[in-house]
């Protein structure tokens, strides 16, 4: 988040700086600090150093630096919480997060965000800082050597940034830095996700209206600009953590349970340190878990009202409504079709509508309904602002009155049917373009579903599989099961798993514009191989005009012309066609009339 | 004062009930009843085992039909709710009338089932032959004499065009309302008028149908191996897309390559739009070719035969040539939503149940897909699909440059908005009726794979399903009464491309909540 308070004072600098303004995109500047706070303490260094120093202006750098620091300084506390138990993992990971942070934190100072960025190159940061993320995990894995295969870890680590409960751990073999760093993880994927979806695209997005991206008033209410928002963010973030940290430890777990659970829950990871999840934990725990599920799926936006004391937004939140409203539901029906205890079933339905992931029984083997209402529940998701994943409650509200509102449209032609959110009227291109990301969620989902299947899971399997991991919960019917253990699947399956969980993970505005880019690249590819064909048919028939031997007599009369025409009409139409209108103009000219007439005939 | 003949008082004009919905249900019911008349003098001729119950029902059906439309006239269709309640009721009426020869006959009554049952059974077995499905729960194929079986083929003539169209097409004075019936009933996304005269373009659309099917007979019976019996079945089936044969294996019965490929080429031209047809023949060129939605309807096709012959060939083991004619027909009669199946029994290489779950995946792909618009198949649609498509593309291109206004186009035309909305109203609906369809089917004690295979086979108009509702197997099996009920009623919904029976009901709901609001203290 440092780069977020980075901004500001780099922008107050510019504007009280005309010149520096008019220089910046030169990315030659003689101002090295942009968190240094007065003009004569900036100038200081450079005058000593006698060479001006370099600063980048980029969004995508800038945020995977910010990205290092955080995963550097994870590591660095799971190696310090690790020590006396596997000394050298601590030793493997204090290494690599001092590797990974340090070059981090001393590029950062060199690298700042723009003051204006284009929407395409911020997803492609976030896009970047994901996969960036995924892969250095990767690296972490296979250097300690928790895992001997690439994919196997490649799953893990995308499993972990994405908040997705699925493993290949075997957490009775691991040392304690792993079990941390592994739900460290998804603590960092959930913060990342958060200031993603609460800072960085509501600045981007905020002329656009872009439901779930463009947060409005309330989003202007946590953070009316970058800096304050991402503090505020990260502040509550850590508090819920260390809350739900303690209320674990005061169930009776031990440190390391706590530590483990408290990061997997409020970052709806899902990830526990023992291979049952929450079957063998007290009642106690399943309880806090269960509460503490249902108020991560809320988001940083009730724990803010919450903690302010501000009940109205409270009341007046649809989206809340809707929440509570479908974890009370599905909790009602899960009892009456299963056959379990109100307890079990609101922690399976919170789990899953929060798109935690963690199970307290093996709820894959209850009526298809109780599955299918489970399904439904993860796929609608959790609230905007919070480290879940899903379609997100309010959007898939907002699709249903959309809906409704094309039925009485239908009825009513005349009519203008509103939609409503927080009783505000949305405009009509806002529903388009939800419904544009809508057809995109379902297009992903089916896509998965087909590779999954191709990977050898069954149909049901494949469906559910599909939409868990692009909502990154993780369990799920068939195959994977209810605690998320992938071991048993094809290297094929496992792998089509990761970009799903990414892709859920970075929500459809990063992920189009990645498809975006890749349709602009293999566009600008086919313009130009199109343009270096044309380029090399004019050549060749401007080496086949040189040849003299092939140049043909000027005809002597019309029906030589006629000739000329009819044997050779494709080359004719060849040359209009690749020539470029100069080109064209200038054979005109030179050839005699009788031929130029005849080539049009 | 003097006493009127029983014949002057017929021909005395007597004022009418004036009601749409109520006229073209009577027409429509005299029309099916003409079928069940015509099959009943094949049941006579043939197997004469269920003649009485095709007679009477036609007989009855006959008499209401006709009672009801000379008791009423076609009155001012006002607002789309008329409309949509006279197409909705229309399909309902004759859904439920058209089960009266099974119940009559007793031809769900061999498995030991209670009269309920065999209602039940019945209505789906009904609504899956009018909206062009081919669903059956129908276990012994021997029972029924060859007429009723013909009636049951011939319910999908019916349906495919489309009964109300039927009654567009013989009622030239129900002009007020009438391209907007037409609209509601054929399937796609908006309505293409081939005369200046709804009724000529009903008309039309009617004698290209009857000519396709009567091709197709002759096709078929020149083939070696179906009867002319099989051909009449068979023609009327392929050429509603519908899917229902006299056998319990289907075209596996025949298990004939011949029949197959004529069958492939037979279910494309019905999946295919019909004005395109009428266009080829009036202007004797063709111009299928020239039709963008032709062209994805033939590259998805394409695409699906080669995606499975792939994963039936590498991943399930089987040969090149066997893969290559299960995958053909099987994307063929999927994609067209015809649901015709080529496996020779349980297990055998058409039943694609048994294939790798990828390319089950990509068979229920493309019952959600369908065939084209204007055609009598099945589905979303391949335009929809392709509008679709492009408001998905245009979010990829306005994740980039959000204040960017950039219009839909199919080729080079630009898609109004209004379409677009309506397409995506199309498309969301679609996807909270297979939502909730599948938690009802589930509640009713279907298992998840066989319930979701089942709801969007119901949608599409498709026939079989997956897992226990797979080609081979048999709906009642999978399902219980009432879900037999609420698949029924989704067939329906899916062939009256699902607005006109929810809109059809909605005014209801708006009127009962008004009661309520006003009973309210």
């Amino acid at each position: 988040m440092r780069s977020v308070d980075a901004a500001p004072s780099a922008d107050s600098r510019e504007a009280a700086d005309p010149a520096a303004v008019a220089g910046q995109r030169t990315s030659l500047d003689a101002q090295p600090s942009a968190d240094s706070g007065e003009g004569h303490r900036r100038r200081w260094p450079t005058a000593f150093a006698g060479r001006p120093t370099v600063r980048i202006e980029s969004w995508a750098v800038a945020t995977l630096m910010n990205g290092g620091i955080a995963v550097g300084a994870t590591m660095l506390a799971c190696a310090l919480a690790g020590v006396g138990d596997d000394n050298a993992d601590a030793s493997i990971f204090a290494a690599m997060g001092a590797a990974c942070a340090a070059p981090c934190a001393l590029a950062r100072r060199r690298v700042r965000h723009p003051r204006r960025v284009s929407p395409g190159r911020v997803f492609g940061g976030i896009a970047l800082a994901w996969t960036a993320l995924v892969a250095f995990g990767t690296a972490v894995y296979l250097v300690t050597g928790v895992f001997s295969r690439i994919d196997h870890a490649l799953v893990e680590s995308a499993a972990g940034f994405s908040t997705s409960a699925v493993t290949l751990l075997d957490v009775d073999d691991v040392s304690r830095t792993v079990l941390l760093w592994r739900a460290a993880s998804s603590w960092v994927g959930g913060l990342a996700a958060i200031a993603m979806s609460v800072v960085a695209l509501p600045a981007v997005l905020r002329t656009t209206d872009l439901i779930g991206y463009s947060t409005g008033r309330r989003g202007r209410d946590l953070s009316p600009n970058p800096v304050v928002g991402s503090r505020r963010i990260v502040l509550l973030y850590s508090g819920f953590t260390a809350a739900c940290m303690l209320a674990y430890l005061l169930t009776g777990l031990g440190a390391l349970d706590s530590a483990v659970l408290g990061l997997s829950t409020a970052s709806t990871g899902g990830f526990s340190g023992r291979s049952d999840s929450f079957v063998s934990l007290g009642v106690a725990a399943q309880t806090v878990a269960t509460a503490a599920m249902l108020l991560a799926g809320t988001g940083v936006f009730v724990l803010w009202w919450l903690l302010r004391g501000r009940l109205r937004p409270l009341w007046r939140s649809q989206e809340l409504r809707c929440y509570l409203l479908l974890a009370v539901a599905m909790t009602a029906l899960l009892m009456l079709q299963s056959g379990v205890g109100w307890r079990e079933a609101a922690f399976t339905a919170t789990s899953t509508l929060s798109t935690t992931g963690f199970a307290m029984s093996d709820w894959t083997t209850w009526p298809a309904l109780a599955t299918a209402v489970l399904l439904v529940g993860a796929g609608a998701g959790t609230m905007i602002g919070s480290a879940g994943g899903g379609l997100k409650v309010m959007r898939a509200r907002l699709l249903v009155a959309s809906a409704g509102a094309e039925l009485r449209r239908q009825l009513q032609p005349r009519t203008t049917v509103l939609v409503r959110r927080d009783g505000e009227p949305l405009p009509s291109e806002t529903l388009e373009r939800l419904g544009g990301h809508q057809i995109a969620f379902a297009a992903l989902i089916g896509l998965g579903a087909v590779l999954l299947g191709l990977g050898g899971l069954s149909v049901s399997g494949s469906v559910w599989t599909s939409v868990s991991a692009v909502c990154t919960l993780g369990p799920s019917v068939g195959e994977v099961g209810a605690f998320g253990r992938i071991g048993g699947l094809d290297w094929s399956a496992r792998l089509a798993l990761v970009p799903l969980m990414m892709a859920g993970r970075m929500s459809m505005p990063p992920l189009l514009a990645v498809l975006g880019a890749g349709i602009e690249i293999q566009r600008h590819v086919l313009r130009n191989m199109r343009l270096l064909g044309r380029s090399a048919v004019s050549a060749v028939n401007a080496q086949l005009d040189e040849m003299p031997h092939l140049n043909r007599p000027r005809p002597a009369s019309d029906a030589e012309v006629v000739d000329t025409a009819s044997a050779a009409p494709d080359v004719g139409t060849a040359e209009k066609s690749s020539a470029a209108p100069g080109t064209e103009a200038v054979e005109k000219s030179s050839a005699a009339p009788g031929t130029e007439a005849a080539e049009r005939g | 004062m003097a006493r009127r003949s029983a014949f002057e008082l017929l021909r005395t004009p007597r004022p009418r009930l004036p009601s749409t919905a109520l006229h073209v249900i009577g027409i429509a019911l005299a029309a099916v009843s003409c079928g069940m008349l015509l099959c009943a003098l094949l049941e006579l001729a043939s197997t004469n085992m269920d003649t009485l119950a095709l007679v009477v029902s036609g007989v009855l059906l006959c008499i209401v039909g006709i009672a009801v439309s000379r008791c009423t006239q076609p009155s001012e269709i006002r607002s789309p709710g008329q409309i949509f309640g006279v197409v909705g009721w229309t399909w309902v009426t004759i859904t439920l009338a058209g089960a009266l020869p099974y119940v009559i006959a007793g031809t769900f009554s061999s498995t030991g089932a209670g009269l309920v049952e065999q209602v039940v059974n019945s209505i789906f077995e009904s609504a899956s032959g009018f909206s062009c499905s081919g669903s059956t729960v129908l276990s012994d194929f021997d029972t029924p004499g060859r007429g009723l079986m013909m009636y049951r083929q011939a319910t999908h003539w019916y349906g495919g065009m489309g009964v109300v169209v039927l009654a567009v097409a013989v009622l030239p004075f129900l002009g007020v309302g009438g391209l907007e019936l037409v609209s509601a009933e054929t399937p796609g996304v908006s309505s293409d008028r081939l005369r200046p005269r709804v009724s000529e373009t009903a008309r039309r659309l009617w004698v290209i149908y009857a000519c396709f099917t009567a091709a197709a007979v002759v096709v078929l019976f020149a083939v070696p191996g179906p009867s002319l019996y099989d051909a009449v079945a068979h023609a009327l089936s392929v050429a509603a897309t519908g899917g229902f044969s006299p056998y319990a294996d289907s075209i596996g019965h025949f298990d004939s390559v011949a029949v197959e490929i004529v069958l492939i080429g037979l279910m494309i031209f019905g999946g295919t739009s019909f004005s395109l047809h009428w266009r080829a023949v009036t202007r004797r060129s063709l111009p299928h070719f020239r039709n963008s939605e032709f062209r994805y309807f033939l590259a998805l096709l394409g695409f699906a035969t080669w995606f499975m012959v792939a994963v039936l060939w590498f991943d399930n083991g089987f040969g090149l040539a066997e893969s290559l004619r299960a995958g053909l027909f099987n994307a063929v009669s999927l994609g067209t939503s015809t649901g015709f199946s080529n496996a020779t029994g349980a297990g055998s290489i058409g039943d694609y149940v048994t294939w790798a779950a990828g390319a089950q995946m990509m068979l229920l792909f493309l019952m959600i897909v369908g065939g084209c618009t204007g055609s009598t198949s099945g589905g979303m649609k391949v335009m929809r699909m392709q509008i679709l498509g492009v408001v998905m593309l245009r979010s990829v291109r306005q994740s980039q440059t959000p204040r960017a206004v950039i219009p839909v186009r199919l080729g080079r035309q630009v898609i109004s908005e209004s379409i677009v909305a309506r397409v995506a109203g199309f498309f969301l609906m679609h996807f909270l009726l297979v939502v909730s369809g599948l938690l009802v089917l589930t509640a009713l004690g279907g298992d998840f794979e066989t319930s979701l295979g089942s709801v969007v086979s119901a949608l599409g108009n498709m026939g079989p399903a997956l897992d226990q509702a797979g080609p081979t197997s048999n709906y009642a099996h999978a399902f219980g009464q009432p879900a037999r009920l609420v698949l029924a009623m989704l067939m329906i919904i899916g062939r009256l491309e699902i607005m006109p029976i929810l809109l059809a009901i909605v005014p209801y709901i708006y009127r009962a909540s008004a009661i309520t609001r006003s009973l309210s203290p």
